[in-house]
């Protein structure tokens, strides 16, 4: 396999609803990224885009439709969709069809216009619990999300003020970022007085239903180097899927996690993440699956992530800084642009063009995770300068 | 980018609506930002436009944000006429259930400019179409037009 750079990276702002068409909202990405690194469509070879459920946007072929906006038109192209992890699984798609020596640029383009489900997409996840033994209760997502929060805050002794203080930290980071629709600061108050949605999960401990697409643009080694002083290099890619029968697992540990970060540290020669990795943006649709997942990508033990995280080692200034981008609650969640917008935070990181949200120190070595489909599957990759 | 609902104090952030309280789902669409003004030119002045990549020499009809081939943003809009030629055609006998038409209906693929809009063609027998005939669109009255594509009532021999 060939070495693969990320060499330019841009997104939109993420809002409620958006006039943009899906179409346009990924053209405004596309275009963003390319402007970045000086390049025109024309030197791009080939397009590996990402969007989760057609439903969301109400586009069947939702491939073929956004094809266009993301720069496809007459060049090879092709969609990766696993639900949640799709943003980060897209990254790992496009590294293919560089690292496999068949093309030396890749646009990678994620979008989600989320707003077009009507009259809310959980409509359209009803459809993904097993249409026999569970739909019949007619869940919604919620409910699978709070059985799972409640037996980690049951293993470990977690409580729900633990939990809310991620959308304390992520919702006034999200602050700094120029995408992130939310102009106010929040509270542990005001997360753990928004009204209760499904036990133990409140309202803001709930990522912001989002439209708006981000994209980067991959080229091999030698393509990098001639386009930019500083190349981010993708050292690792992982990813792992448990079973569909999400009940039958543990739920207060992510393994599936663990199997796709061990993967991308051993490609990256990664042998004691916790001390290696110097930037984390672990998935974070709710609160407590941010601190979940620290503990799945091994960059937490199990148990202690909440007393790490109130001793600020997840601190921008901390010894592991988490979701410096604001993440998911603090930017908004377009499914698979969300998950994007973590590889285009580490991008500008490892860069140093963070701007407010750079992460000081010269940060060297990032990871950034997604998890998705029915709660089972997790892509990691790990960035380097 | 342009917003049509902004939420932007954290704590008033809905998760979803109270006025959306069900979830027989269904879809809404925005037109876009060209398509905004597409249709509304379609609506307000009867008129079909189309935006022009110079760098392509390509006028896309109905009206674009961007350029596929080149990725240019497009902004110079043109009055195209109402006037296209068939660029395809098929007569349609079944309606969806399977059951016949009354009547045949003809469903053209018009060019206008370097864009094509498939739309009916009334006016003329199935046996009078061919390739390449000239024909017009017949916009509905005023008062009847919504933003719709369907603002155009249909296409006519010319
Ligand atoms: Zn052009």
């Amino acid at each position: 396999m060939r070495k693969v750079a990320v060499i330019g990276a841009g997104m939109t702002k993420f809002v409620r609803r958006a006039l943009e068409t899906p179409k346009e909202l990924s053209f405004e990405a596309t275009k963003a990224a390319l402007d970045s690194c000086g390049l025109r469509l024309e030197d791009i070879e080939c397009v590996a885009h990402g969007s989760a459920p057609d439903a969301f946007d109400g586009v069947h072929q939702k491939g073929e439709y956004l094809a266009d906006g993301c720069g496809g038109w007459n060049k090879p192209t092709m969609r990766v969709f696993v639900g949640g992890a799709t943003g980060v699984h897209a990254i790992i798609h496009g590294w293919y069809h560089v690292a496999s020596g068949m093309f030396d640029t890749c646009l990678v383009v994620c979008e989600e216009k989320m707003s077009n489900a009507m009259p809310h997409a959980q409509g359209f996840f009803l459809t993904i619990f097993d249409h026999t033994t569970e739909r019949a209760l007619q869940p919604n997502l919620l409910w699978i999300f709070a059985l799972e929060k409640n037996r980690y805050m049951q293993r470990y002794g977690y409580t729900k003020e633990d939990m809310a203080l991620v959308a304390v930290k992520n919702k006034n980071q999200g602050l700094k970022h120029p995408a992130s629709q939310f102009k106010d600061p929040v509270t542990l108050e005001d997360i753990l007085n928004s009204e209760v949605m499904a036990y133990p999960v409140n309202r803001l401990d709930v990522s912001p239903v989002s439209d708006g697409a981000a994209a980067v643009v991959l080229a091999s080694e030698k393509v990098a180097k001639r386009l930019t002083d500083k190349p981010v290099w993708v050292e690792g890619v992982g990813w792992s899927l448990d079973t569909a029968y999400w009940g039958t697992r543990d739920l207060y540990y992510p393994r599936y996690t663990e199997h796709a970060a061990r993967m991308a540290y051993k490609m990256a020669g990664i042998r004691e993440p916790h001390k290696q990795i110097n930037i984390a943006e672990p998935y974070d649709p709710f609160g407590y699956k941010a601190l979940h997942h620290m503990e799945g990508l091994l960059l937490s033990p199990r148990g202690k992530t909440v007393q790490l995280l109130r001793d600020g080692y997840f601190d921008m200034d901390g010894n592991l800084p988490m979701c410096p981008s604001g993440g998911l609650l603090g930017v908004g969640n377009p499914i698979a642009a969300a998950g994007m917008m973590k590889i285009c935070e580490l991008f500008w990181q490892l860069r140093g063009e963070a701007g407010e949200r750079q992460v000081p120190g010269n940060p060297k070595l990032g990871v950034a995770q997604a998890w998705g489909d029915l709660m089972q599957v997790s892509s990691v990759v790990v960035m380097g300068s | 980018m342009a917003f049509l609902e902004r939420s932007t104090k954290n704590t008033e952030n809905r998760y979803w609506y109270p006025e959306e309280n069900t979830f027989p789902v269904s879809n809404r669409y925005t037109t876009g930002v060209a398509g905004q003004r597409f249709f509304g030119e379609l609506k307000d002045n009867a008129r079909i436009t189309g935006t022009r990549c110079h760098s392509c020499q390509v006028t896309f009809v109905p009206a674009r944000m961007f350029c596929e081939r080149c990725f240019a943003r497009l902004d110079d809009w043109l009055d195209v006429g109402s006037e296209g030629t068939v660029f395809s055609y098929t007569v349609a006998y079944v309606n969806r259930d399977g059951s016949a038409k009354p009547e045949p209906a003809i469903i053209a693929a018009v060019r206008v400019a370097d864009g094509i809009l498939v739309h009916r063609l009334l006016g003329c027998n199935a046996g009078e179409v061919t390739i390449g005939m000239k024909v017009q669109a017949v916009f509905r009255p005023e008062a009847e037009r919504t933003g719709s594509i369907l603002d155009i009532s249909h296409f006519r021999p010319v």
